[in-house]
């Protein structure tokens, strides 16, 4: 051997030599790791909504693919936990009460994708909160005797005479049960919360309840179709969905 | 060295295999034999039909869960589809958005959704809503009404051919005096020649109808009349008019909570009006509009 023409010694060749490979073989994994996630990409998009719950691996997948757009998209309206905000409107996602639909991937999905009163020709708007006190289509001590009623269908109303009447505005002049149904149970159709489980996205107590019928409501959520992608909008309704299966039941508001 | 040198084909080969490997000995990522893309269920002329659609679509039709729908039912469905996104597509290629005023509306009517939809999302302020009553009260003013009675005498009436117009108002002054202390209006009529004039309604009437019969000059009297009241002599090209005002309601502004609905009506198709304003200024700034010499906008 010519040490002369071979300066480097041995040794540090073998090091440089595992190092390439190292290298290489890293490489190689990203590679790997890349076409495993590009196919459980397809995979997640290429089945019907509603059966991706039954693959884990997918359900794994979509979880880890969501959860920072949920806290960069979702978390700003709907809470960190998605446990809803009263304070401007945003529904829990985990409680298990959905506005529409049954809480399916496909419903969830569908609100993502163009959203509720967002503009857009698919959007979620069949009806909306009328404000029945500023519009003047009721008056102040009939909506209150509305609030007595909604608080006498969870057991925290004492005044029978003002739920009774509040009874007969909501089932009459109010026109209530046309959204909410004439047993106030809501309708996923339209978005109408269930007013006996005491869903009220605007909070529950008198004065909350009040507002609700004297300034109407008129949530929105925006359309994220164009926004996110495909992809993206699948992997947040699985989130979603398994956020809302796997939470403890929660107390009505 | 000899060695060295034998080493770098055997590094060479190992490198070779490595990159060799992702792409051939590697289970590649399943994908379909067509080329629709993730998220779609078809792919027509290149645009793609949401499986997100499909899916709504084919359980509105069947009122059914989407597992639960025959293959039948949804191939009917996305047949229905495409044969939609076929003709949407022909439009397109027809012109019509240029063509067609109604697609035109349709098309202005969407985006003018989308400019509303943030504007109604936002809740109402009742100072606001006072504030914009305050603004715009005449628009809340009720219609008045009256029950007049037009009396008219012709100069040169049958009694006096050579009546001047002069004399004929000295006689109407005359019969307004004694209108105005009780004399019946029969009797006047008749000792004056008065007759009711043509197109007199001496029912009720809201304002704007009064207005047609009596025509602005005399209305303008009429409106300044309470009930009761007998106006001066009116000299008209017809004649000379006596107004009696039997009853006599003027217009008022209703009160902010008996006209709420309205106020709400109208406040938010207010905003909408300057949500669309802004949306058009936007659109023209950002936009090259040519006009031919001599047109204006």
């Amino acid at each position: 051997m010519d040490a002369a023409r071979f300066p480097v010694p041995p040794r540090r060749r073998v090091l440089w030599c595992a190092g390439i490979v190292a290298v290489l073989f890293l490489a190689l994994a990203a590679v790997v790791h890349w076409r495993h996630g590009a196919g459980l990409r397809h995979e997640l998009l290429a089945l019907p909504p509603d059966d991706v719950t039954g693959r884990p691996a997918l359900v794994r997948y979509a979880l880890a693919e969501a959860q920072p757009l949920f806290a960069a998209r979702c978390a700003s309206c709907h809470g960190a936990n998605g446990q809803g905000d009263v304070s401007n409107g945003a529904p829990s996602l985990t409680d298990g009460h959905w506005l529409y639909g049954a809480g399916r991937v496909s419903d969830i999905e569908r609100t993502i994708l163009f959203g509720i009163r967002a503009g857009n020709g698919r959007t979620r708007n069949l009806a909306e909160m009328p404000a029945l006190g500023q519009a003047g289509l009721l008056q102040p001590a009939e909506m209150r005797n509305v609030v007595a009623f909604l608080q006498s269908l969870r057991n925290r109303n004492s005044d029978a005479d003002a739920a009774a009447q509040g009874r007969a505005t909501y089932a009459g002049k109010g026109h209530c049960g046309d959204c909410h149904g004439a047993d106030a149970k809501g309708s996923t159709d339209l978005g109408a919360p269930d007013l006996v489980a005491g869903k009220y996205l605007h909070g529950g107590g008198a004065q909350e309840l009040y507002e609700s019928l004297f300034l109407g409501r008129h949530g929105v959520c925006p359309a994220w179709y164009g926004v996110l992608t495909l992809g993206e909008i699948r992997a947040l309704a699985v989130f979603v969905h398994e956020a809302a299966a796997s939470a403890p039941a929660a107390p009505a508001s | 060295m000899a060695r060295h040198a034998s080493a770098l084909p055997l590094l060479g080969a190992v490198v070779g295999l490595l990159v060799a490997l992702p792409g051939g000995l590697l289970r590649p990522a399943e994908r379909p034999p067509s080329a629709v893309p993730d998220g779609a269920v078809a792919l027509v002329n290149g645009r793609p039909i949401l499986f997100d659609d499909y899916v709504e679509q084919t359980e509105r039709e069947t009122a059914l869960p989407f597992r639960q729908a025959t293959p039948a039912q949804r191939a009917r469905v996305l047949r229905e589809m495409v044969d939609e996104e076929l003709l949407v597509q022909r439009s397109l290629a027809l012109d019509l958005p240029e063509n067609d005023t109604d697609v035109r509306q349709a098309l202005v009517g969407g985006v003018e959704a989308q400019v509303s939809a943030p504007v109604l999302a936002r809740p109402i302020d009742d100072t606001a809503l006072r504030a914009f009553y305050n603004a715009h009260r005449a628009d809340y003013a009720t219609q008045g009404a009256m029950r007049v009675r037009n009396l008219l005498l012709h100069v040169g009436g049958y009694a006096d051919a050579d009546q001047t117009t002069s004399q004929a108002m000295e006689d109407a002054a005359e019969a307004a005096y004694q209108l105005r202390a009780g004399t019946p209006v029969a009797a006047v009529m008749e000792h004056y020649g008065f007759t009711d004039a043509p197109k007199a309604d001496a029912g009720a009437q809201f304002d704007f109808a009064a207005k047609l019969h009596l025509g602005d000059a005399l209305f303008a009297i009429a409106d300044t009349m309470s009930s009761g009241d007998v106006s001066d002599p009116v000299a008209q090209p017809d004649g000379v008019h006596l107004l009696l005002m039997s009853d006599r309601r003027k217009p008022h502004v209703a009160g902010f909570e008996s006209v709420r609905a309205a106020v709400y009506a109208a406040f938010r198709k207010a905003r909408q009006a300057d949500a669309q304003a802004a949306n058009m200024l936007v659109l023209r700034r950002g936009a090259q509009i040519l006009l031919a010499p001599g047109a204006a906008e």
